[in-house]
């Protein structure tokens, strides 16, 4: 996970100051640049190496300001030596010429290095760090090896001069080098289509640079390859490109800075009153479209404004700002780790977004509670629906099927008996009749049966046929519904007609079930005598509790004289 | 010639009452089944003339029962059930059923008028 803390400026001692790589540099650099001109090196050339060592120092001192990238700000000081190293080989001295000889390519290793760690140290891929292995051994190594059998007397490591070794051992290292330029070309290509917001504003001018560098690189190991011999304009060339490095880095820290507003223009977009939510605003103001905003709740649980469950992210491709207030934590910023370069920026943000973060933390907090709150609804409605479904076939199983052949004895008996016996196993079948209807009817009442069966339409019909009055049934509805939406739509309708018969003084009724797309819109109209409404008490009141948690809404129409029109609405996509 | 009838229920006291019932109306009991599977291998192993057939049976309900049998020109069959005809809708008609009888209204009468 990428640095939480905003750490305060690092304290330095006088010899450890990185400004001083400045006069070293320019003083090395002086010194390489009078070898040359004693050995009669080309301008050109000397030219080409000064600038290049130069501009890496002076982009080693910009990079080192920043507490992430130290690792990148001593790797372009490193190479700026590096660099200047390898000229020794226009020194007269064995000593010099050796070191030289042996380090000449290794300047090269630490920008392919700089490269393919940028900006925080670690390979962009694994391919990347086989690339860079690659690159030293191929430098490095090479040279070492190139050392133990160069034809030249000022070699102090040769053991034995064999020209022809030598030469083999050149030839590999420019396919190599010419294989690992193809190589960071590419990766550098892939790495740069795959970055937005503050990391590509700050790394595209780098990656600019890099490809341009290593493309360079291949056509000169190409051309020294396809000649068989160096090609000093060619290498001075790619040496001339390899300074766009440094300023590529630079360009890319300027063109970010450049981009992201000040830390006193962002308190004033942070308190400005808008229609939009704090990530918005944050996210504008912090110049990253990525930015996201978790809201702390109590059991370190994290959700969105929305109060919806959200995630902490792992691994460095984030990075996390806490806020707190009062030493508690209320939100952390999950952001662009670009973002980490500016610390008085990320500061300001804490200091001026803390206590409007609050504020919406709590409402997150109330909309993660309602959510949950009408979840657990939704199921507490769900468990009494199959606790009355099993309570309905309870009863049918057991009292109602026990009564019914109760009463078949009794009207068998009844045919057998003498008359007044008769008579008495009758009015006794009779009443176990009445309390078998009656068991029915509430049974029907508890979950009907058809419903469960059938659906909607038809336990709906069966209603209205068994309504006292007249109901006519007009109905869209093909499919099944979800079995809560059903259950509430025909208690709706139950509740509406028994209220109609018994209070409307009406002549008919009719009942309109909708299907559309998203909802199920359930009608029942009466030509009564109106003036109706739903009482606190009332069955239609009951039935609300069970639309709501369905997310349903139940609307009563009813002026005096006028009739009544009860109307439920449900949230059901088709 | 007296009718045979087989009679399909879960409820062993409503089959014995129901077979009485009918036996002394003159009706032939020709067996009893107490679910779907039971209820199949009678009438495949036996003869009759009628199917008393409860709807809610423990391992299929009476309306696939009473399908099969229609399927395969089998015995007249007759739903019974301790619900009305208007719990179960259209199935009722549909399964190719002779006709139903709420079992509370269930007599020799009843179930004659629906086999003549």
């Amino acid at each position: 996970m990428a640095s939480t803390v905003v750490a305060p400026p690092p304290r330095r001692g006088v010899i450890r100051d990185p400004v001083l790589l400045l006069p070293l540099t320019v003083a090395a650099g002086l010194a390489v640049g009078w070898l040359a001109v004693r050995e009669q090196v080309s301008g050109p050339r000397i030219a080409a190496d000064l600038a290049l060592a130069w501009g890496l120092a002076a982009a080693s001192l910009v990079v080192l300001e920043r507490p992430r990238w130290r690792q990148a700000g001593w790797l372009l000081a490193a190479t700026a030596f590096a660099l200047l190293a390898a000229d020794l080989e226009w020194a007269t001295s064995h000593v010099l010429w050796t070191l030289g000889f042996v380090l000449a390519g290794l300047w090269a290793a630490f920008l392919v290095q700089l490269v393919l760690t940028f900006p925080e140290g670690r390979p962009w891929s694994g391919v990347a760090r086989v690339a860079m292995v690659a690159a030293y051994a191929v430098t490095l190594g090479g040279q070492l090896v190139g050392a133990l059998m160069a034809p030249d007397a000022r070699d102090l490591l040769s053991v034995a001069s064999h020209p022809t070794a030598a030469h083999t051992i050149d030839r590999a290292q420019e396919f190599a080098g010419a294989a690992l330029a193809v190589t960071v070309l590419f990766l550098v290509l892939r790495r740069g289509r795959g970055l937005r917001g503050p990391t590509g504003r700050m790394q595209e001018p780098l990656l600019l640079a890099a490809a341009t560098t290593a493309f360079a690189g291949l056509v000169w190991l190409g051309w020294v390859i396809a000649a068989d011999g160096r090609v000093s304009t060619l290498e001075t060339i790619a040496r001339a490109v390899a300074s766009t490095i440094p300023l590529g880095i630079v360009a890319g820290i300027g063109w970010s800075r450049l981009r992201r507003p000040q830390a006193s223009e962002l308190v004033v977009e942070l308190r400005r009153e808008a229609a939009t939510t704090m990530r918005e605003r944050l996210a504008r103001a912090l110049g990253d479209p990525t930015l996201d905003v978790a809201y702390r709740l109590p059991g370190a649980r994290y959700v969105d404004a929305d109060g919806r469950p959200l995630e902490l992210p792992e691994g460095s491709e984030r990075a996390l700002t806490t806020i707190t207030v009062g030493g508690e934590e209320i939100a952390v910023l999950i952001h662009d780790p670009a973002l980490l370069d500016d610390p008085a920026l990320v500061e300001s943000v804490r200091a001026t977004a803390a206590l409007v973060l609050e504020n919406e933390r709590l409402a997150a907090e109330v909309r993660s509670q309602l959510a949950e709150v009408r979840r657990s609804r939704g199921r507490i409605v769900a468990a009494a629906d199959a606790e009355r479904r099993r309570i309905e076939r309870n009863l049918h199983d057991g009292a109602q099927q026990r009564l019914v052949t109760l009463s078949l004895a009794l009207g068998l008996e009844a045919s057998r008996a003498d008359a007044a016996a008769a008579q008495v196993l009758s009015r006794s079948q009779d009443e176990v009749e009445d309390a078998i209807a009656e068991l029915r009817e509430l049974a029907r009442g508890i979950h009907p049966t058809l419903l469960r069966d059938d659906g909607l339409p038809p336990a709906v019909e069966a209603l209205a046929r068994r309504a006292p009055l007249p109901v006519t049934v007009e109905n869209t509805v093909r499919d099944r519904l979800p079995e809560a939406v059903e259950l509430a739509a025909y208690f709706v309708v139950s509740e509406a007609l028994t209220n109609i018969a018994k209070h409307a003084s009406a002549t008919g009724a009719s009942v309109l079930l909708e299907r559309e797309p998203a909802t199920v819109r359930v009608t029942v109209v009466d030509d009564g005598t109106g003036g109706a409404r739903i009482k606190p008490e009332s069955g239609l009141a009951g039935l609300r509790d069970r639309l709501e948690a369905l997310d349903a809404t139940l609307s009563i129409t009813s002026e005096a004289g006028l009739g009544t029109t009860v109307c439920a609405e449900f949230p059901c996509g088709s | 010639m007296a009718k045979r009838v087989l009679i399909v229920d879960d409820h062993q006291p409503f089959r014995a009452v129901a077979r009485e019932l009918l036996e002394s109306a003159g009706y032939v009991v020709s067996g009893e089944a107490a679910d779907a599977a039971e209820a199949l291998a009678a009438v495949a192993a036996d003869s009759q003339d009628a199917v008393l057939l409860d709807v809610q049976l423990p391992d299929r309900d009476g309306f696939a029962v009473a399908t099969a049998l229609a399927a395969a020109d089998g015995p007249a069959v007759v739903l019974i059930s301790s619900r009305e005809a208007d719990d179960y809708g259209l199935r009722v008609t549909a399964c190719g059923a002779r006709g139903f009888i709420p079992k509370s209204k269930l007599s020799a009468a009843t179930l004659a008028a629906l086999l003549e």
